[in-house]
């Protein structure tokens, strides 16, 4: 019997080893997934009192609406929901987020003190159970709630995405209103998303072409106060402004602030032709960047302030060129059919904006900065002047629609092309300038 | 006269006479019942007719009180012990280094006392990504309590008020009604439901023979018939037979089978990308390669904190974990419910590493 035993404990024993025996993990390369909107949930902060309940509803669909107007996030409607949370620090339960296919979930509590608000907040990878960085806390004021709320979804998008955000932001623009024959510009400024719109001027003088300072405290734009276009600089918060001393008795336009903010960058028409000048702004010394007989103009500097790019027709029709910054031969790097114009260099550095006429119709697009890789993003009656978001990722720009009655509107897009989206501005606006993220 | 004419005629002559002739019809004796009678007495009578109305003289009998099945009616502990609800953990301890106040310039005293509170809550759920191993595998019940009762026992009827058995005991003073042991229902701290299977203990797989193997090497041959031949039958402890058996049939419960094949690789490739979402990733984080690992259950599901990168190229740090973290969704996600692979050939897939490659999902 033992002999038989040990006879069969031999063969099982010879039996499993090879069995067991394998050559590593299985190893699988994956190059095709999908692309939508990552599913998340904002459940209604825990207010800590009476007070705060307006405050926190009002914050949680504020970040939930920043985060679904991105296009790269879906929100999960409340009805879904299978638990509340009441209590921020209460430990979340996964399953019942995961039920649901939450794949974020941000929960976060409003605090109200007087007048001073501290909203305190946390993203959570719902599938892996982890929270996405660490928790964290804003305080303020009662009348800034909705910047906190930005502030809030800036986090939540840079813990998701991995890229800056770009909700606490503000964009400088033209509010237009009244007919085509008759508009009405004023320069306004808002926050990215539409809200809290301020008037800068009044209407007396067509205005065009805000352009934020680097730090976001200043602005450029152009007015035709003087029965000239000339270049003004405004102090956002004093609302001061201050008149440009461009070369006298010329027009001076689309000005553009260097990326360290010291120096701006314009268009000046002397004797007929248009030239790139560049201004030091502690000194008012202007110099020539272009000296050619053709029109050059909108310049923008490279985030690192040292090249520029510009719109030039000395080819025989508006393409896009890049020059060093002080000045020097400039390389063309459009050469698809059409016309070029606007050209906006990203904040990231890596792309250009555009815009491009061709065959009757106008478009955004973007390019490497070698004019490689030109993708056209949108298609209309009329599209111009795209400016970037600070992070790099959206473009927001004109859409102007036809005929006598047609208004113009702010329109933002995904670099992708995707997200489409209408900016809502009390009246019509035009000529966006998309500032830097607010401290 | 044929042959069949001839049988006949011989067979039903025998016959006939056989039933004239062989006693068919002869009768046996009935069995009869034959009651004896003996004759009494008019005494023996009347003692006999008074034995019968006397009162019946019970036997004394020390009474045992009915015999309770303790064992049976005490509810039993919790299945495992893992699954009773986790309690509530008291708020964590200050995170020194925390971020406070981002939006007023100088954080004031009362919100770094606060910051305290914005430490990482300890998940009271300790969250498992994937379901629990055999030994903490909940039992299949449709009723959630707080605390989770174990089943009846197999007799028992299930009833609000928990009642132990009785049974008739002759011997008892006070004579109760039979009555069935009861136990409450049984109820668990969570809902499995019927997709999530229950892990069965058995095997459900035998391994499958493998290819025949290449003869074995003569040299191990021989030390497999010296180590036989040299250890006396008498040495053999019979348990540790026993547990070696025991090893190598619990070895022998991860099957191996062949190789996946292309087939079984392009499903499970599919199951992964189906929940790989990359739109919500960064430029950066899309040019970022990242190989990914886990470790799966026998019924597919990603075995709690085996996830890990293992490595990445293409990109920084933090886009390599943006990278990482969508991925790691997709593994969860769509493996919420256990992937489905060929159960023989779980040491084929027990382990497995994924390239995420975003090259064909990049903006363009």
């Amino acid at each position: 019997m033992m002999r038989f035993l040990t006879s069969l404990l031999l063969g099982l024993t010879i039996l499993t080893a090879p069995v067991n025996a394998q050559d590593g993990p299985l190893r699988l390369e994956l190059d095709q997934g999908i692309i939508e909107p990552l599913p998340f949930a904002v459940p209604n902060f825990v207010p800590d009192s009476a007070a705060a309940a307006q405050y926190a509803n009002d914050i949680s669909r504020v970040v939930a609406a920043d985060l679904t107007g991105t296009g790269l996030f879906r929100e999960i409607s409340s009805d879904a929901f299978i638990s509340r949370v009441s209590s921020f620090d209460a430990p979340v339960q996964f399953a019942d987020w995961k039920a649901i296919n939450a794949d974020a979930l941000v929960t976060g509590a409003v605090n109200v003190s007087g007048n001073r608000l501290t909203v305190r907040f946390r993203v959570w990878d719902v599938f892996s159970g982890q929270e996405l960085g660490n928790g964290l806390q804003f305080a303020g004021t009662t009348e800034g709630w909705r910047r906190m709320a930005h502030k809030v979804s800036d986090q939540v998008y840079s813990r998701i995405t991995g890229e800056g955000g770009y909700f606490d932001s503000r964009v400088a623009f033209v509010s237009e209103s009244g007919p085509k024959d008759q508009r009405l510009k004023r320069l306004a400024i808002m926050d990215y998303d539409g809200a809290n719109v301020q008037y800068l001027t009044d209407s007396a003088a067509i205005v065009l072409a805000p352009r934020f300072s680097p730090t976001g405290d200043r602005l450029l734009y152009t007015s035709y106060e003087t029965g000239q276009p000339r270049i003004y600089v405004l102090d956002v918060d004093r609302v001061r402004r201050t008149e440009l001393n461009t070369p006298g008795g010329t027009m001076s336009f689309s000005p553009r602030f260097s990326p360290d903010g010291r120096s701006i960058v314009y268009s000046l028409i002397q004797g007929g032709n248009t030239d790139l000048w560049k201004m030091d702004l502690a000194s008012g010394q202007s110099v020539r960047l272009t000296n050619t007989p053709a029109i050059e103009t909108a310049p923008s500097y490279s985030p690192d302030g040292s090249q520029i790019v510009f719109e030039s027709d000395r080819s025989g029709t508006p393409q896009l060129y890049i020059m060093p910054a002080n000045g020097g031969e400039a390389t063309r790097i459009s050469f698809g059919q059409g016309r070029y114009g606007t050209p906006v260099w990203s904040p990231r550095g890596d792309l250009i904006a555009f815009t491009k006429q061709n065959k009757g119709r106008f478009h955004i697009g973007v390019m490497r900065t070698d004019g490689s890789e030109e993708r056209l993003l949108t298609s209309s009656f009329l599209d111009e002047g795209p400016t970037w978001s600070p992070n790099g990722r959206v473009i927001m720009f004109t859409r102007e629609t036809q005929g006598a009655s047609g208004r113009a509107t702010l329109y933002s897009v995904d670099i992708s092309g995707r997200n489409l989206r209408p900016v809502r501005t009390p009246d019509g606006g035009s000529d966006p300038s998309w500032g830097p993220l607010q401290n | 006269m044929d042959t069949g004419t001839k049988i006949s005629a011989i067979a039903h002559v025998s016959l006939i006479g056989w039933a004239l002739l062989g006693g068919t019809f002869r009768s046996e004796p009935l069995p009869m019942a034959v009651q004896e009678v003996s004759v009494v007495s008019v005494d023996q009578f009347d003692a006999m007719t008074a034995q019968r109305t006397a009162p019946e003289v019970p036997t004394p009998v020390a009474l045992q009180p009915p015999e309770v099945p303790t064992e049976e009616v005490t509810p039993p502990a919790p299945v495992e012990e893992e699954q009773t609800p986790p309690e509530v953990v008291t708020p964590p301890e200050p995170e020194p280094d925390l971020v406070p106040d981002p939006v007023e310039a100088p954080p004031e005293p009362e919100v770094v006392d606060e910051a305290p509170t914005l430490d990482p809550p300890e998940p009271v759920t300790e969250v498992l990504p994937v379901a629990p191993g055999p030994e903490a595998q909940p039992r299949p019940a449709d009723k959630v309590a707080p605390e989770p009762i174990a089943p009846p026992p197999p007799e028992a009827e299930p009833n609000e008020v928990e009642t132990p058995a009785v049974s008739l005991d002759e011997g008892a003073e006070t004579q109760q009604e039979q009555q069935d042991q009861t136990a409450p229902d049984e109820a668990t701290d969570e809902i499995v439901t019927e997709a999530e299977e229950t892990k069965e203990n058995a095997p459900r797989t035998s391994p499958r023979p493998r290819e025949r193997p290449n003869r074995p090497a003569p040299p191990a041959q021989t030390e497999v018939a010296e180590e036989q031949e040299s250890t006396p039958p008498t040495q053999v402890d019979e348990s540790a037979v026993e547990d070696a058996l025991a090893e190598a049939l619990q070895e022998s419960s991860e099957p191996s089978g062949p190789p996946l094949t292309s087939g079984e690789k392009d499903a499970m490739r599919l199951a992964v990308s189906q929940c790989w979402n990359v739109g919500s990733l960064s430029t950066d984080a899309l040019q970022t390669v990242v190989v990914v690992g886990f470790s799966l259950t026998p019924d597919g599901k990603v075995v709690g904190g085996t996830l890990r990168m293992i490595d990445s190229s293409g990109g920084t740090d933090a886009s390599a974990k943006q990278a990482y973290e969508a991925a790691r969704r997709a593994i969860l996600r769509c493996g919420a419910k256990g992937y489905t692979l060929p159960a023989d050939k779980y040491a084929q897939w027990k382990d497995i590493e994924i390239t995420f490659n975003p090259e064909r999902m990049r903006i363009k």
